[in-house]
């Protein structure tokens, strides 16, 4: 295996592959970077070139594309409070409010070491631990799915805000925007035009009720600081915040891994589960929100961690998890090679170099986001006038270019307007969007775990998987309503 | 025995439990059609949406009997230049009214045009007056640079409008 080992360095360590792999880091950090661009879009984008290419380098510059447009969501999150994909949603909660406080270089810092740290312990785990995950994988079904949605759910307590309840009603919101468009056998549900027929995309949805808010806020409100440029303030991450963090960084690489390893969750959920659990034990969870840099760890290391697990599935079964895994399982195709055991026997070489190519992509990520980030910093220097009608003007174009549609354009700016009616109402906006993302998940596979057992919902607690999720999700609701009644006695005091 | 109402999370109550309400009552039935035959034992595709709703009607009518009891949200301060509540809504209205300009252009001017009218407008609402050159800049350059960016990495075709599609956007 040494050997092995040995051979596959020599080989992926020339100097085509590094480029290769930081261009493709680069571009996606470039593409996360942008609202509306997705990893997805570049990933596909990219397939053609890898046609002409050797497997593996051009499987490595899928993966880097996928890592670096992971990694990118959080810079926009972060500086525009506009995440550039779904899953750094949660990043935006802590990130902007510390760009607003100066403090965007320790955010963008932060999210980078835990992106780092997570996406190598993703790609270890995918070397050590992709036969045991793959079984789990395939251990996980309907009802499992079911309840570890619902309890990813529950992060929805921890992302209330001042009340709960409004929490709820938020995440009920959105849970009923979720069921627009075709259902799972083909029924149109809410369908008032044909356009909406297909649903509700999530990016303006998503892009509309975080970032245009800011937009109209600014305009209505008009607060006395508008035009001044925010300071950079301090850069760095100390030790002892990184310390105080590397318990969250640690659990959220390995929520990330977890998840990532099951096809269908992805890193959006694995980034809202492992925010909640770091807000849960959190000593700082009231900050949670806040500005909190330890929330930015939690979900930037899931959802890096969730990057590099999404290949166990593929590599191990040949099930692609989610679109871009799909792609992936496409261009091994392209290039002669099929996913799934048999891959580890007959193209051995080939893995091992995909296996030390994405740990060297690791590094890259790390070098390419330093790099980026001064550049990005700078963004903070843009004062709030001018640099929110950018924001607006980025939204529409990205938005239109996903699916060259108006009727995603339409529903950015009517998002926008809902998320201003949502703050006016004091009513939190992600628990909306988690609702909103997760909604899908839980419906469908609620609907089939009940058709499986032919409408018995004894179905739902029928595993130990399922039990150990219905403790958690029982042990959560205990203690959020221990913490709404302390929060209560604080306020009576 | 006077209750210590509180009077915003009683309306905000009754307006969620409203609105849950006519979802359940109105447009589920209306707008969720039962199909004529669902395969096997799966649940009908109103079953979640009606769930959904009756939760949030529930917790719609917790908050409401918590604001009967006086239990209210802590509400947040919010900044604002001191301008009447009156400016303030005229403010709203006049964003309304750009993003719904925006939408009524788009077929008539085409996307790059309407983008322009938009940004320029927003960058006036939002009150800049300071950095004119670079207010014009982005009003004017912004858009052209996104849709080459847009256009030539992505092949993005945007929309051009009826009065100027003989000039080609």
């Amino acid at each position: 295996m040494l050997n092995e080992i040995l051979f596959a360095l020599e080989a992926v360590a020339t100097w085509q592959n590094l480029l290769i792999m930081a261009a493709g880091i680069w571009g996606g950090v470039i593409v996360g970077a942008i609202p509306g661009m997705t990893g997805t879009m570049a990933v596909t984008l990219a397939l053609p070139f890898t046609f002409y290419m050797a497997p593996v380098p051009s499987i490595l510059l899928l993966v880097a594309l996928y890592k670096g447009s992971t990694y990118g969501g959080s810079v926009s999150a972060i500086l525009i409070k506009t995440p550039g994909t779904a899953s750094a949603a949660c990043t935006a909660l802590d990130g902007y409010p510390l760009a607003q406080q100066g403090k965007a270089g320790k955010a963008l810092n932060m999210a980078l070491y835990s992106s780092v740290t997570g996406d190598f312990i993703s790609n270890l785990s995918l070397i050590f631990l992709a036969a045991p995950l793959a079984v789990l994988a395939l251990r996980v079904g309907p009802p499992e799915y079911f309840m570890l949605m619902l309890f990813a759910l529950s992060t929805v307590a921890g992302v209330s805000g001042n009340s709960l309840l409004l929490g709820l009603i938020s995440a009920a919101l959105g849970l009923l925007l979720a069921t627009v468009g075709e259902d799972l056998y083909g029924s149109f549900r809410f369908a008032f035009t044909d356009n909406m027929q297909a649903g509700l995309s999530v990016a303006p949805v998503l892009i509309g009720l975080f970032a245009l808010p800011e937009l109209i806020k600014l305009i209505v409100f008009r607060a006395a600081s508008r035009d001044i440029a925010a300071k950079l303030g301090d850069q760095s991450v100390t030790r002892a915040e990184f310390m105080g963090s590397l318990k969250s960084i640690l659990r959220g690489s390995s929520i990330g891994v977890v998840l990532g390893a099951i096809p269908g969750i992805g890193p959006s959920a694995a980034a809202f589960f492992s925010y909640g659990e770091a807000q849960r034990s959190s000593k700082n969870g009231e900050n949670f929100g806040k500005g909190e840099l330890e929330g930015i760890a939690a979900s930037e290391s899931a959802n890096n961690g969730a990057c590099g697990a999404t290949m166990i599935p593929l590599l191990a079964l040949g099930v692609p998890g989610d679109v871009i895994t799909g792609v992936m399982l496409g261009a091994f195709m392209i290039q002669g090679l099929t996913p799934g055991p048999l891959l580890f026997q007959t193209n051995i070489h080939e893995v091992y170099m995909l296996f030390i190519g994405m740990l060297m992509s690791s590094v890259l990520l790390f070098g390419a986001g330093k790099m980026t980030m001064r550049m990005f910093s700078y963004v903070s220097h843009i004062p709030q006038t001018l640099l929110t009608p950018v924001v607006l003007l980025l939204c529409l174009f990205g938005i239109y270019s996903i699916s060259s549609s108006m009727f995603d354009v339409a529903i950015l700016l009517i998002m926008g307007v809902v998320g201003f009616g949502m703050f006016l109402m004091n009513i939190p906006a992600a628990p909306f969007l988690i609702a909103f993302i997760l909604g899908p998940m839980i419906e469908e596979n609620l609907r089939r775990a009940l058709a499986i057992s032919r409408g018995d919902p004894a179905v739902l607690l029928s595993s130990p998987i399922t039990w150990i999720f219905a403790v958690l999700i029982v042990f959560v609701i205990g203690l959020t309503v221990r913490r709404e009644i302390q929060k209560s006695k604080i306020r009576k005091a | 025995m006077k209750l210590p109402l509180n009077r915003g999370p009683l309306l905000q109550g009754l307006a969620i439990i409203a609105f849950f309400t006519f979802v359940v009552l109105v447009l589920i039935p209306a707008y969720v059609p039962r199909p004529a035959f669902i395969p096997g034992f799966a649940p009908p595709p109103d079953m979640w949406p009606r769930t959904v709703s009756i939760i949030g009607a529930v917790i719609g009518l917790i908050t409401v009997v918590g604001a009967l009891f006086g239990r209210g949200v802590p509400t947040e301060q919010i900044t604002t230049d001191g301008a009447s509540s009156k400016i303030h809504f005229l403010r709203f209205l006049a964003v309304l009214l750009c993003f719904a300009g925006f939408l009524i252009l788009v077929p008539l001017i085409g996307f790059l045009l309407s983008a322009v009218v938009l940004i320029g407008v927003a960058i006036f609402l939002a009150g800049e007056r300071k950095h004119w050159v670079w207010a014009a800049g982005i009003t004017l350059v912004g858009p052209f640079l996104l849709v080459s960016f847009f256009h030539s990495v992505l092949g993005t075709q945007f929309p051009v409008g009826a009065l100027t599609k003989s000039l080609g956007f």
